[in-house]
């Protein structure tokens, strides 16, 4: 752990306000980005990333450093996408929980898909957002431990050793899991573009 | 080396992780073999399309996590705490009463009768 990022978990430790900032700035978009990838949907995602953070902050007094800190936080993402998943797999289903990604830009309020239709054309939009649909379907349809292993390492581009200290798998196992998982995702995308 | 072998060590041969032996043979197999480049172009491309996926937190969201840690803490969270050793020093209070309790009973003891004698 570097000597910034244990200043850091020391200010939180010590309630800073703006050490919590920080912390949320730094770390907001990659654990929003996995729960939302686990999860399917914006509004379960913002949910439980928000729940990641608020069980960070209560337990941090905790964290002794033997790991990074950034591997210790997407492990509790990673824990808490995978019991959300269970709990909503036991609800009954209205069949929205994987969203579709026009709708999902739709709820953002980002502006970036009114210029990219200026730039390119509502056909090239309407395409990428297809394509990231289905890209979100075919990870879905994964069971969550090769969900979690193409999403930590294909979307969030971590290294295979991060990836071993957030799931304490071997690297060997997450390489063999991960290549079936892309091939698994390979297919079911062949099957919509041929 | 075939089709499976070929297949199978997509993913190393992507992330530039295979042995130069089996990178070699894996770039021969691909030399002569159209199928398993239209997979390998294939593979790429998901693996590709997967990295831009990235999904970026809502504007909102540091706001409302604060706004439920007030909530759930009624604005305890972020109210100054005890600066020894950044909680409360359960051990120290502990031991102070320990002491006291000592500094008392040593009182008592010196304060107290020191014995009964018989009447003459």
């Amino acid at each position: 752990m570097s000597l910034a990022e244990r200043l850091l978990i020391a200010r939180l430790k010590e309630r800073d306000g703006r050490a919590f900032d920080e912390i949320v700035q730094l770390y907001g978009d990659k654990v929003f980005s996995l729960v939302y990838r686990m999860l399917g949907n914006r509004h379960e995602a913002e949910d439980v990333a928000q729940e990641v953070f608020i069980t960070v902050f209560k337990t941090v007094d905790g964290f002794r450093g033997e790991a990074k800190f950034s591997t210790w936080l997407l492990r509790i993402a990673a824990n808490q996408s995978k019991n959300r998943i269970k709990y909503l797999s036991r609800r009954p289903t209205d069949g929205g929980e994987v969203e579709d990604a026009l709708q999902m830009r739709a709820g953002s309020g980002t502006p970036a898909p009114v210029i990219q239709a200026q730039i390119e054309g509502p056909d090239v939009l309407m395409e990428a957002a297809e394509l990231e649909s289905l890209m979100q379907r075919s990870i879905a349809a994964l069971d969550e431990e090769h969900r979690l292993l193409v999403i930590l390492r294909d979307v969030e581009e971590l290294s295979y050793q991060e990836i071993g200290e957030i799931t304490g798998l071997p690297e060997g196992t997450i390489k063999s899991r991960l290549h079936r998982a892309r091939m698994a995702i390979k297919e079911e995308l062949d099957k919509h573009t041929r | 080396m075939d089709h499976a072998q070929a297949q199978n060590a997509f993913s190393d041969f992507l992330d530039g992780t295979l042995p130069d032996r089996e990178r070699v043979e894996v770039e021969q197999h691909l030399a002569v073999c159209i199928q398993c480049r239209t997979e390998l172009t294939a593979f790429r491309r998901t693996v590709g399309s997967l990295g831009k996926l990235k999904q970026p937190a809502p504007p909102t969201f540091l706001p409302d996590i604060k706004q439920q840690i007030y909530k759930r803490s009624h604005g305890r969270f972020f109210a100054p705490r005890w600066k020894l050793f950044g909680r409360i020093p359960f051990e120290w209070i502990s031991l102070a009463t320990i002491i006291a309790m000592l500094v008392y009973y040593l009182a008592m003891l010196h304060g107290a009768p020191s014995g009964v004698h018989a009447a003459p």
